[in-house]
């Protein structure tokens, strides 16, 4: 018989409405990384739930190291070695690195052999050792709002290890990662497994379950479709598996055809609020019909950049020009009006009202005007058609139609709602930050496809991304940003993605 | 209570139509059950003291009454009380929706009530002036006081709740020594009486042979909360408030202006509480005593609270609490119960009612539990594999 550390035998869980886990058997062997594969609410991180005792199984039984358990909490897990980093970190931001460790289990010295108090000393020793031991390079003084996500991530990781976890859950670790960082990651992954520990990955990105995993169960819509090993099965059919059908890769882009010049950027200089220079002195244009993609690690200004184009952020220098008309110092509505849509970064904090229902949410750009407000009134009744119309041509998937709150939507839905809304200005320029972030394939894919449809309807498109895998499949020109210059800027076709990811780390020629 | 019944009890607790109702209407209930219990640890028939807070109030008729005094002179007393409490309370929700907590009620209705006095009350202008320009000058006196706030916020960022504590001290004092200075009653030291032309209430008013005194401001009150419903439910001004109250990072990428706003429903914030000011210092009494903020302005947060900061839930708010403490005198002298035990039925009430989305979570656990419990009988009756139709976005 194998040597099965973790064993989730026929688990159900419902919620109100949904079986999030029907009937799910997995089997994790010691020392392997083991790897959960499916959309947005397939289910895997509420299998995990129950596994780190977060939430207890409505049916089935699960096994620690052969023998049957009951999770009340999560505390209980932690007393089976079972560890767990969350997709949002649990962190206290004004607390030290070492202080976020030890809270909960902190060493404890007594002074004058009566008053206790935390040995902070030896946890920041202990701490730096284990930090060693693994290669997470953390200084333990440090704290949490100064240091980066990834470093984060690595104290999240060094609290599992600290607390002597052998099970090691990651829940979608990649997510917010830079993909320099995703291959550091994948490498203490790859340590941790190396030094015997048990790793669970919860991720809805095949290439990283290629590079790291040993075997994968995938599931689709709460149930276990098929448990695969990975170096044997191409990633391919795991896609196919994943969303339940043939998935195209490469969506079928037509040849380019421009049209006049839409966006005019020249010098722009953008300050952040510490007078900071994050945009220097960027130029280019988009012609109608042209995907102008803008590659780049992570904060090296491309979103400062979108943002002075939308008008989020003041311009300090330079001009916009859209159409010919100078549009740098109209406030936001009139930009909008003047042909320019946004799907903004962060699309829960900027992009939506969570608060308010889909169908408010669906007319944000227009509830003022006509036919949506009359003297000043809303018009519901034009809410009610605008809202159940977009719906269903976008295939939005919402509980209760147009009064379904956007909180209780799925990420990929609520992103939906938002290019939804966005395309339907029948804008000139569009502005795409980051819009397949944390989604699964299938909505990737289905964006994908929507922005290629409105290049070809001839409009403009600033295309912002880290990931280089969808700017080399969509651009039709490439624009590379290193410290809030652009560096390159070059027809996609003469660019391999070798040559941009030299310049995205900064070397000025190739 | 059987396992059905509760479940009917959850599920009226957590219907998205009626949870606004019935959540409120569990706070009260459970704020009563305590208060009683502590009228029982005192010696006290809850029932007695209950019944004559309402007595207090006018709702129900005292065993007797002094020269020329009735159950309607009680309640119209009640009315005069309740027609500040309301707008006060309105007052507070106009700029809670929009994210902003007005905690300078008191100091806006202060100054309201005082410039109101000042300028109009001695005047000597016939009534038909008087009273608009009574109310006038206090939704003007307030609303410059709000918008100067939000100017604050706007410009310099200063944050709403600390200038409007610091303005409520400046306008105590100031007020004060105005008064003091200028328009002090020789004999009581308060201001002097605001001349009856310009006072907001009519004194004196035979009933069925009652004395009455009724309050104009009651009228305003009940359709100022009408409007700031209409504003908020129907209006594009009154959902740019709302997205600026929700997210404000979002309501600038949709375009809203998001510091004019917030200047702006300060400004009403503070008309509201101008106008209660004027129906408390100009309507309910005729005078107003130095350095001295009104504890309504600050009641009418919690009534706003209470009422869910909507502005119909904020009419049965106040009713609800100004009984409470519009009864307390006589509750206190019938019972002998020290009065502030009024305040302390409020200070429950609040409690409750701040604990209603808690009441509503554990409605929606139960419910939860209820649809495993039954869907796990199902399976085991029938032995046969879940039905999963209706897991589709899990």
């Amino acid at each position: 018989m194998e040597d099965y550390i973790v064993e989730m035998r026929h688990i159900t869980k419902r919620f109100p409405g949904i079986v999030a886990n029907d009937d799910v058997t997995i089997q994790v062997k010691r020392g392997e990384v083991y790897a959960l594969l499916g959309e947005n609410g397939a289910g895997k991180s509420t299998l995990m739930s129950m596994l780190f005792g977060m939430y207890q199984a409505d049916m089935g039984e699960i096994l620690i190291e052969g023998k049957p358990v009951h999770f009340r909490s999560s505390n209980d897990a932690t007393a089976h070695n079972i560890g767990m980093v969350h997709q949002h970190f649990k962190l206290v931001d004004n607390y030290t690195v070492a202080e976020n460790i030890v809270l909960g289990v902190e060493p404890m010295k007594k002074a004058l052999g009566v008053l206790p108090y935390v040995d902070m000393k030896t946890a920041n020793r202990e701490i730096a050792e284990l930090s060693k031991t693994y290669g997470l390079e953390v200084n333990p003084t440090n704290k949490i709002e100064d240091i980066p996500v990834s470093v984060r991530q690595r104290v999240e990781i060094l609290k599992m290890l600290y607390r002597k976890a052998e099970i090691l859950i990651f829940d979608e670790p990649t997510a917010v990662l830079t993909p320099q960082e995703i291959e550091f990651l994948l490498k203490i992954i790859d340590g941790l497994r190396k030094s015997g520990k048990t790793i669970i990955l919860i991720t809805h990105k095949i290439e990283e379950i290629k590079k790291i995993a040993d075997r994968c169960a995938i599931l689709y819509r709460g149930r276990l479709v098929k448990v695969l090993d990975v170096p044997s099965t191409s990633s391919q059919d795991m896609a196919n598996l994943m969303v339940g059908r043939q998935v195209d890769f490469n969506p079928h882009k037509s040849p380019a055809n421009y049209r006049d010049t839409v966006l005019d950027v020249e010098h722009l200089t953008v300050r952040n609020a510490n007078k900071f220079d994050v945009v220097k002195d960027v130029s280019f244009h988009i012609r109608g019909g042209e995907i102008f993609a803008i590659a780049g690690v992570s904060g090296n200004g491309q979103v400062e950049l979108a943002d002075a184009i939308a008008g989020m952020l003041k311009i300090h220098e330079g001009t916009v020009k859209l159409c010919g008309e100078e549009i740098g110092s109209l406030p936001i509505r009139q930009r909008t009006e003047a042909g320019i849509s946004y799907i903004p970064e962060d699309r829960q904090g900027t992009g939506v009202f969570l608060d308010f229902n889909l169908g408010d949410n669906l007319a944000l750009r227009q509830y003022y005007r006509a036919p949506f407000a009359k003297k000043g009134i809303l018009q519901f009744n034009e809410f009610e058609k605008y809202a159940n119309d977009l719906i269903q041509r976008y295939d939005i998937r919402c509980g209760q139609g147009r009064k379904t709150s956007l909180r209780s939507m799925s990420g990929g839905n609520q992103q939906k709602a938002i290019i939804a809304r966005e395309i339907e200005e029948h804008a000139k320029l569009i502005i795409f930050v980051q819009p397949t972030r944390g989604l699964d394939i299938g909505a990737i894919e289905n964006i994908h496809r929507q922005i290629l449809a409105e290049r070809d309807k001839g409009v403009a498109v600033l295309l912002v991304s880290l990931e280089l895998d969808e700017i080399m499949e969509l651009a039709d020109t490439i624009g590379v940003i290193y410290n809030g210059e652009l560096l390159k800027i070059a027809d996609a076709s003469t660019l391999t993605s070798h040559d941009v990811g030299k310049y995205m780390m900064g070397v000025k020629e190739a | 209570m059987k396992p059905k019944q509760k479940n009917r009890f959850a599920s009226l607790l957590d219907s998205e139509k009626w949870s606004s109702v019935t959540i409120p209407a569990l706070s009260v209930i459970l704020s009563l059950i305590t208060a009683s219990i502590m009228l029982l640890i005192l010696g006290k028939n809850p029932a007695t003291a209950f019944l004559s807070f309402l007595q207090g109030s006018g709702f129900v008729s005292k065993p007797g009454y002094g020269g020329g005094g009735g159950m309607l002179t009680d309640f119209f007393t009640y009315l005069n009380v309740l027609a500040p409490m309301l707008l006060a309370s309105l007052g507070f929700v106009m700029a809670f929706k929009a994210g902003l907590f007005n905690i300078g009620i008191a100091g806006q209705m202060l100054a309201a009530g005082f410039l109101a006095t000042a300028i109009i009350g001695y005047s000597g202008l016939s009534a038909w002036l008087a009273k608009p320009l009574v109310i006038l000058v206090g939704a003007a006196a307030g609303g410059l006081l709000g918008a100067f706030v939000g100017f604050l916020k706007y410009k310099f960022n200063i944050h709403e709740v600390v200038s409007t504590i610091m303005l409520n001290y400046i306008i105590s004092y100031l007020t004060g020594f105005f008064i003091n200075d200028r328009f002090a009653d020789s004999l009581t030291r308060s201001m002097k009486i605001c001349s009856d032309s310009a006072r907001l209430s009519w004194t004196d008013v035979q009933i069925a042979g009652m004395k009455c005194s009724i309050p104009l401001g009651i009228a305003l009150a009940l359709a100022a909360a009408f409007v700031v419903k209409f504003i908020f439910d129907k209006t594009v001004f009154g959902f740019e408030l709302r997205a600026v109250g929700r997210n404000p990072i979002c309501a600038r990428y949709t375009g809203i202006k998001v510091g004019r706003r917030i200047v702006v429903s300060l400004m009403l914030s503070g008309m509201l509480a101008g106008l209660a000011g004027v129906t408390y210092y100009c309507g309910y009494y005729n005078t107003i005593v130095p350095k001295s903020l009104a504890g309504m302005g600050y009641d009418a947060i919690a009534v706003a609270l209470l009422g869910n900061s909507s502005p119909i839930g904020a009419i049965f708010a106040s009713i609800l609490i100004t009984i409470f403490q519009n009864g307390s005198n006589y509750m206190s002298s019938t019972l002998g119960v020290a009065k502030e035990i009024a305040s302390l039925i409020t200070g429950i009430l609040l409690l409750f009612s701040a604990c209603g989305g808690y009441f509503r979570y554990l409605a929606h656990r139960r419910l939860e539990r209820a649809v495993d419990e039954e869907a796990q009988k199902a399976a085991a009756e029938s032995d046969a594999p879940e039905i999963s139709e209706n897991g589709k976005e899990g």
